[in-house]
């Protein structure tokens, strides 16, 4: 008897939960492109009209169901790219979230490490931003998409000065380079002494935005440092660069707090 | 633990409130 009378409580918290995560999930899978905010705003009057349902205001009720019937063509439109994005990925590995083995994530580190010392070594600057849980969606479209399989060789061919691509960023996203010359926001956080350039603002301006990691290289100094939370470290050598990328990149727990004990150590 | 309930706050409330309206509206057709 007391069992059922608990279940009575524990019941519609289970559900509310469980739509919690979806509503949750749907909304991150949606961050980060231009129509976030479309679906934002969506998300809104979908809240005003089951208030006005449940509180029974008829009028409000009406005119928002006539409001969303219309409304379905114009969405259809507002979200044929993320739709057809959506179509695409069933096929793909992203629905099922299936993780990269160890040694790829391993192999991708390497390769990121050995085309920014490579970069460094000839004084041309980069900019690798890592995208973990948030997308990078609206960076990308300011970019060019590639693509293509991530190699130390194709990293250093884009940043190679006579390369069309060579501004901006690139951004990695799984063992792909999505998309290069993307333009990243540039931090204002006044705690940076303004002698810090743009390209390391821009670096830590993504990650004030997002949870990505960026990679970068200083083009006057040939300095290799890594930003993530909205914060930078300079990096000595290419196996310490490979030590903190792991550290950031492997575990969800692990990876905020190696940070910032990097940070504190520094 | 802080950073978890910190971290993408709007979206965590945007979606609890979601759930919350869309809890009430369904158990109040269901119960019709």
């Amino acid at each position: 008897m007391s069992f059922f009378w608990i279940w009575d409580f524990i019941k519609p918290a289970l559900e509310i939960s469980i739509l919690w995560v979806f509503f949750y999930h749907v909304l991150v899978f949606f961050e980060g492109t231009r129509a976030f905010q479309v679906f934002r705003g969506i998300s809104y009057l979908l809240i005003l009209f089951l208030g006005a349902q449940i509180l029974g205001l008829d009028i409000l009720s009406w005119l928002l169901t006539k409001f969303f019937a219309i409304s379905i063509i114009a969405l259809l439109i507002i979200f044929q790219p993320e739709l057809r994005q959506g179509l695409a990925r069933l096929g793909q590995q992203h629905l099922f979230n299936i993780a990269l083995e160890e040694s790829e994530i391993v192999a991708i580190i390497e390769e990121v490490a050995a085309a920014a010392y490579k970069l460094a070594r000839q004084k041309v600057g980069c900019l690798i931003a890592i995208e973990r849980e948030t997308k990078l969606q609206a960076y990308i479209e300011s970019g060019l998409e590639i693509d293509a399989k991530i190699s130390a060789e194709l990293i250093q061919s884009i940043f190679l000065v006579p390369s069309p691509l060579h501004d901006g960023g690139i951004i990695l996203r799984s063992n792909r380079i999505i998309a290069a010359s993307c333009l990243f926001p540039l931090s204002d956080n006044p705690s940076f002494s303004k002698i810090i350039g743009t390209r390391h603002r821009a670096a830590i301006g993504i990650t004030e935005h997002t949870d990505a990691v960026v990679v970068m290289v200083s083009e006057q100094s040939a300095e290799v440092s890594v930003a993530a939370d909205g914060r930078f470290i300079p990096v000595a050598s290419q196996e310490r660069l490979v030590a903190t990328l792991r550290d950031l990149l492997f575990t969800e727990t692990k990876k905020k707090k190696s940070f910032l004990s990097e940070i504190n150590k520094a | 633990m802080k950073k978890w309930f910190t971290y993408n706050l709007s979206l965590k409330l945007i979606a609890l409130g979601l759930a919350v309206i869309t809890w009430i509206y369904i158990n109040r057709e269901l119960m019709r």
